[in-house]
């Protein structure tokens, strides 16, 4: 028995299987291979069953007593003997043919969506296992069945086919629409990735498998995805969610957020996912729907810190320990009276250098510069690149802070209207 | 009544906002290709072969209602959903005929430019470089997203169409008796023009093109009503200005037997039989036809060609991201320019045989279709009703008894 063998998955599906006697037993049709879920050792799944088909029989066995062998070049498939494979395999394995090769996997290095042109297996002494996806020129040449001649064509004048192999680890099989692979035991591996990268991965998918691997995700790493996703995915995704799933997914996300992504939604939706979510965010995003599109209150985040003029600075630090508020929250912090009117500004590098007893009177800047809530959306880039803001408070007509509006917004809303050229 | 109004315009506002799929592609439909296979069915068999419009007419509509079902059900492009169901070795025979196919029209495209530009006194050594680079450019460079709008705008004026052939004081009454009583001519040439003429109304890349536009509009089973009011307004646009082309050039080239290869000869010979004006007219729509099919075609044919191989694709990709994309979609538009610019190229050889391969593909492409439409695993409850599945079939069916007999009836004459 030979030690190592490696082959393609192309060549063996479609080609005869015999018995150890010589006697045919039908066409092998698909390898299962160990789901993401089971404890792999190697990395490398190992070939649990083989899908044969026999005169409009297809069946499924355990691929233990069967041999993958090359013969000058010619491969072969014989079983030592035939055992069933058990239901519970067929049922949670992973399909190479329906859910690897020719779909669209994500490449976990590369951070995108690539298409399987070939599956590469290994045997050695103790079982067969998958070992990597082709995804380059070879994989597909071989697949029409030019690469042989092709390659030796090449050599002549000394180039070559390049391949493209990613490792068994480094990929996550995404396409489980034709099988019955249980949602919970899958996409493990696409958690690592930046929520960004995941939206672009997510845009590009198909409804069902973009809506299934969302949501796989808990509400925490939902709504960082969430809010990277362009406008229309995230519709499409929030209708394909129960509404309990998608307000937890919403409550996790800051409230402009929320209603900008409320713009694309019918009213009667928008008011059962308000219901639904937190009475805290909810209460929010309802007061930041009522601002038109295009002007400052639509884009304005409600998250903000403000503190009283008598407060020391040992007081901000323990306030703002207690609340651990957001990143952007503390681009820059705000002094108002008992009634919210907006008195002045003062940032964290003011805090950070000055000694803990003294009152912030002392450090804040009176009469900063502000935004009205009705303002304009286009005014305020040039505001914000004028005084070299991070963030500048929003009032309303009496004065009174509302929220404040962050550079990234401002950024992302400048994209856009580049983008569409509203 | 004020509240039924009310709905009216809330109905009104979104089909304006969905408005565009089913638009767009009919519009490119008319293309210089087109253009050239109305004309010369025109003036060769007059208004023989004006029913060929009706049956194309349904099956364009059937064939852009599953199009857009199916990319509003999965979400997917058509390359994709071959590729994963066919396999490859389907897709790789479908999608190299559909790069071939699609560097002919391109030409052709290119021809129609030269051609066009050559009627308003241009050398096609000017116009044809400057036009490949501006379509490039605009893609690569420039905003793709406006520029559709534009040429969406100027595709209107195919529509001046109309007024060539109302000029050429046509005999309705032979065009009524044409569409009421079908003839099919048995010979080749008159086989080659129907496949010609089915090919181009129904290219087969504009399924492709069709069923991504849905789903960059990001439509859902509630704007389907919408988008098959715009499907149907689409395909009429289609079949409306060919019709009047047809008509423009059989009663006027047809009837002082003036025998045409190209569009740009029906343009130069309507210039005597009824006005510069109408020469000009038909000259200009061309002109814009050709140009937005130039910009679209290496445009959608680079996109299908990758989304089904697995490469990266898109042109708010990077150079550097997408190479295979921007490689084929730099080489087909390069190939299509300079074979214009070829002395004593075979202009009309290649233009005629890309519609025919058209016509051939499009019954492998329709087969597929049909499958994947009729699959429960990719459409779920969306899957077709019958009376598609009989225009459908009924169609594939033709088409390729349309094709193969082209390929059988030289082999019997001679």
């Amino acid at each position: 028995m030979t030690s190592i063998t490696t082959f393609y998955l192309s060549r063996i599906v479609g080609i005869k299987a015999y018995d150890s006697n010589g006697k045919y037993i039908g066409i092998v049709k698909d390898l299962l291979v160990e789901s993401e879920s089971s404890n792999l050792t190697s990395g490398h799944p190992a070939v649990t069953g083989i899908k044969i088909k026999r005169s409009n029989q297809v069946a499924f066995y355990s691929f233990q007593q069967f041999q993958v062998e090359k013969l000058n070049g010619n491969i072969k498939v014989i079983a030592s003997e035939l055992s069933d494979l058990p239901q519970e395999n067929i049922n949670n394995d992973l399909s190479l043919i329906e859910s690897v090769l020719d779909k669209q996997i994500v490449d976990l290095n590369g951070r995108k969506l690539v298409r399987v042109n070939d599956v590469r297996l290994v045997t050695l002494t103790n079982g067969t296992y998958a070992v990597a996806v082709d995804i380059g020129m070879e994989g597909l040449l071989r697949r029409i069945g030019i690469a042989k001649p092709l390659k030796f064509g090449l050599s002549v004048f000394g180039s070559n086919v390049p391949g493209k192999f990613i490792n068994w680890e480094d990929f996550e099989a995404i396409d489980f629409s034709s099988q019955n692979i249980k949602l919970s035991k899958t996409y493990k591996k696409l958690q690592t990735l930046h929520p960004s990268d995941l939206a672009d991965i997510i845009e590009e998918l198909g409804k069902k498998a973009s809506a299934e691997i969302f949501s796989s995700f808990d509400a925490e790493k939902a709504a960082d995805v969430m809010e990277e996703l362009e406008p229309e995915t995230q519709v499409q995704i929030l209708e394909s969610l129960s509404i309990e799933k998608a307000a937890d997914v919403l409550d996790k996300m800051p409230a402009d957020e929320v209603a900008d992504i409320f713009e694309g939604l019918e009213e009667e939706k928008i008011q059962l996912l308000l219901n639904e979510m937190e009475e805290e965010t909810s209460q929010d995003v309802r007061e930041l729907l009522v601002y038109p599109d295009h002007t400052v209150g639509s884009i304005m985040s409600s998250e903000y810190m403000s503190f009283n003029l008598n407060m020391t600075i040992e007081e901000v630090l323990a306030e703002l320990r207690r609340t651990k508020p957001e990143f952007e929250t503390l681009y820059n912090l705000f002094v108002t009276d008992e009634n919210e009117v907006l008195l002045a500004t003062f940032s964290i590098r003011d805090v950070v250098i000055t000694p803990p007893d003294t009152p912030v009177s002392q450090i804040m800047k009176p009469s900063p510069v502000h935004l009205r809530d009705y303002q304009k959306i286009n005014e305020v880039a040039e505001i914000v690149s004028k005084y070299n803001l991070l963030a500048i408070p929003v009032v309303d007509t009496k004065n009174v802070l509302k929220g404040m509006v962050v550079i990234d917004d401002v950024i992302e809303d400048l994209i856009r209207k580049r983008r569409t050229n509203k | 009544m004020f509240k039924n109004k009310k709905t009216f315009f809330t109905q009104l506002a979104l089909f304006f906002a969905i408005l565009g799929p089913g638009i767009i592609t009919g519009s490119v439909d008319n293309d210089a290709g087109g253009i050239t296979t109305y004309s010369v069915a025109g003036a060769i068999y007059g208004y023989s072969l004006i029913w060929t419009l009706i049956p194309s007419f349904i099956v364009l509509v059937v064939v852009q209602e599953m199009n857009a079902r199916m990319g509003i059900v999965t979400g997917k492009g058509l390359a994709d959903l071959i590729r994963e169901n066919a396999g490859v070795k389907i897709t790789f025979f479908i999608f190299v005929g559909l790069l071939i196919a699609d560097i002919g029209n391109t030409t052709t495209e290119f021809a129609g430019v030269a051609g066009s530009m050559e009627v308003f006194g241009m050398s096609k050594y000017i116009s044809v470089p400057i036009v490949a680079f501006m379509v490039w450019f605009l893609v690569v460079k420039g905003d793709y997203k406006i520029a559709e709008r534009i040429f969406l705008i100027f595709s209107v004026s195919l529509l001046m169409y109309v007024v060539s052939a109302i000029m050429g004081k046509p005999h309705w009454s032979e065009i009524g008796s044409s569409i009421v009583h079908p003839k099919m001519p048995m010979d080749t040439q008159g086989l080659t023009i129907v496949i010609g003429i089915i090919g181009t109304t129904i290219a087969p890349w504009m399924q492709f093109y069709m069923q991504s536009s849905v789903i960059e509009k990001g439509l859902k089973m509630k704007h389907y009503k919408y988008l098959l009011i715009d499907i149907i307004i689409g395909c009429l646009a289609t079949v409306v200005v060919a019709f009047f082309i047809i008509v423009a050039c059989a009663s006027t080239l047809h009837e002082n037997k003036v025998v045409i290869e190209e569009a740009k000869d029906a343009a130069l010979a309507l210039k005597p039989l009824a006005g510069a004006i109408a020469s000009q007219v038909f000259a200009f729509g061309l002109f814009i036809a050709s140009i937005f099919s130039a910009t679209i075609l290496p445009l959608a044919t680079a996109f299908y060609v990758c989304e089904a191989f697995g490469f990266e694709a898109g042109i708010d990709k990077k150079w550097n991201e997408a190479k295979e994309f921007y490689f084929l979609y730099t080489g087909i538009i390069i190939i299509g320019a300079a074979i214009i610019l070829l002395p004593n190229a075979p202009l009309i050889l290649i233009s005629l045989w890309s519609q025919v391969l058209n016509g051939m593909l499009l019954p492998v492409v329709l087969i597929c279709m049909i499958l994947l439409v009729n699959n429960k695993k990719i459409m779920g409850e969306y899957v077709n009703n019958p009376i598609n599945n009989i225009i459908g079939w009924t169609a594939a069916i033709i088409l390729t008894a349309l094709s193969v007999g082209l390929i059988v009836l030289p082999l019997f004459s001679k």
